[in-house]
């Protein structure tokens, strides 16, 4: 899982007013690169949720972003933080861990990368 | 819907599932076409509906005939109806490698669909399957979910970022997409209300403006030769069957099949099922429609109002693992075997659409609008853009 994956995220339990950002619990983290695409970066970057993606980078041992979101306009030439913005986006993955839902608790399990999002019945 | 409430039978029970009230006797809630949301009544609310039958003689409990607008609602529009359970989440799980094997080709319609959105764009894929489209163009990102764990592994193995979700139930921040798309996967969504609300997720997910693509498998099929090939489930199939023993089982046995004729294939008209034939297999058969009339034209004319089928895979036994879900699927009657094709049958929930069906799925919407629609292939499209 992606950490632009994980800023779409949010938890669909039933009685949940707010389910994101999930929290993550990391049990192993790869690192797989991936070409850089400028327009995806520039185009997605007014969705990201600064706080949450800040948040899992450093969860997910990434410490290169900026705290505090820089302006849109950054985007169009400032090519390190473009790096830095893909790298966390895009090319850290959570391989085995948990997604943890803020308000129950409950935990949606990731494995091999691949989150599992599916309600038990009493959820839905 | 019909509530039938039996003394103990352990065939139904394993052909249905189970909603078991009391030690004695327990509900069999089938499959009502006309409910709007599916049966699967939790404990707590079927004390008022089903109680022990004294005499032992099985008899219809109650008898209650949902329109489209009644809802059910102590059932959520989101809780997975058993029918789609056994005959397609359990199906796809069990021929995840074969289907994603003959699932290659890639549609013309949705290719240029994908490539008409701004490079850059989210693209959500929602029942994305083998994630055939995945990553069809380079330019945009794609993040696909399904309902198969193993249908996703063989997304996730190929280097996509998918997950599994239920498409009813997007786990996704409202508005976060660019597109979505829906592939040839809402014809398996067994309500009107199912099929309606991942409409409105597909919408729900996606940005002001966005577009998204629904195709579906169409009534009017190019290949007519294919719908005898396909078993029509009956709409008012509880009001037929009883059960064994009841005085108003009509001759003959409900229990014999007679099948839609094939065309040129062979010149037998019908075949009844061999009544020394496990009660599984009677029942499952009893399910199919047993027509009034032989009559090509009628049986036509049937076939075009007839939208819910169970339409067969064949797993080639050298596919189909000996020890693992096949054996478990045969062994309960999920499955059979096709020793003449050399294949495990598996047979997969279709709620195939009629032409106009999707647009007035969506006319109750008040955040998207059409703004395509076509007949491709045999299967129905539409493609809306949100507004709100």
């Amino acid at each position: 899982m992606r950490l632009l994956t994980h800023n779409m995220l949010s938890s669909n339990i039933k009685g949940v007013t707010n389910g994101f950002p999930l929290r993550i619990e990391v049990e192993k983290v790869v690192e797989k690169q991936v070409e850089i695409n400028h327009d995806f970066l520039r185009n997605i970057f007014p969705k990201i949720d600064w706080k949450a993606f800040f948040d899992a980078s450093r969860v997910m041992g990434y410490a290169e972003l900026p705290e505090e979101a820089p302006e849109p306009l950054v985007l169009e030439s400032d090519l390190e933080f473009l790096r830095k913005f893909h790298h966390a986006l895009l090319e850290l993955h959570l391989e085995e861990g948990a997604l943890v839902c803020p308000e129950t608790g409950r935990k949606f399990p990731v494995n091999k990368g691949i989150p599992n999002m599916l309600l038990h019945e009493d959820e839905v | 819907m019909v509530f039938i409430s039996l003394r103990a039978g352990r065939y139904i029970h394993r052909f249905w599932g189970k909603c078991t009230l009391s030690l004695d006797s327990f509900c069999v809630f089938v499959y009502p076409v006309t409910c709007s949301s599916m049966m699967e009544i939790k404990v707590k609310d079927g004390s008022s509906l089903c109680t022990l039958v004294p005499d032992g003689e099985p008899h219809i409990m109650q008898s209650v005939s949902v329109s489209e607008d009644h809802r059910c609602s102590s059932i959520s529009v989101k809780s997975t109806p058993e029918i789609e359970k056994k005959y397609v989440h359990r199906v796809y799980d069990a021929i995840a490698p074969h289907f994603s094997s003959t699932r290659f080709a890639k549609w013309p319609k949705v290719a240029a669909f994908l490539e008409s959105l701004p490079t850059g764009s989210l693209i959500l894929d929602a029942g994305c399957g083998n994630g055939k489209y995945l990553g069809l163009t380079p330019s945009c990102y794609f993040i696909g979910c399904d309902i198969s764990a193993p249908l996703i592994k063989i997304c996730a193995d190929k280097g996509h970022e998918v997950l599994v979700a239920d498409a009813v139930n997007l786990p996704y921040r409202t508005n976060f997409g660019d597109a979505a798309i829906s592939i040839a996967m809402l014809h398996h969504l067994s309500t009107e209300d199912r099929r309606k609300k991942a409409i409105e997720e597909l919408v729900r997910v996606v940005k002001k403006g966005g577009l998204v693509l629904i195709t579906v498998w169409a009534v009017e099929q190019e290949d007519k030769s294919l719908l005898t090939k396909w078993t029509p489930l009956a709409e008012k199939y509880v009001e037929e069957w009883i059960g064994p023993g009841s005085p108003r089982v009509r001759g003959p046995s409900p229990f014999t099949l007679e099948s839609i004729p094939e065309t040129e294939e062979n010149g037998s008209q019908a075949h009844a099922k061999d009544s020394n034939d496990s009660l599984t297999e009677n029942m499952q058969q009893s399910m199919c429609l047993t027509p009034q009339n032989e009559d090509d034209v009628l049986v036509s004319k049937h076939r075009m109002s007839q939208q819910e089928y169970f339409v067969p895979w064949h797993l080639p036994y050298h596919r189909a693992e000996v020890s693992g879900a096949s054996a478990g699927a045969l062994a309960n009657g999920l499955a059979r075997k096709d020793d003449k094709k050399g294949a495990v049958v598996y047979d997969r929930y279709y709620h195939v659409f009629g032409e106009g069906e999707l647009e007035r799925l969506v006319s109750g919407m008040d955040n998207a609008v059409i703004v395509n629609k076509f007949y491709d292939k045999s299967n129905w499209c539409i493609i809306l853009e949100k507004t709100l």
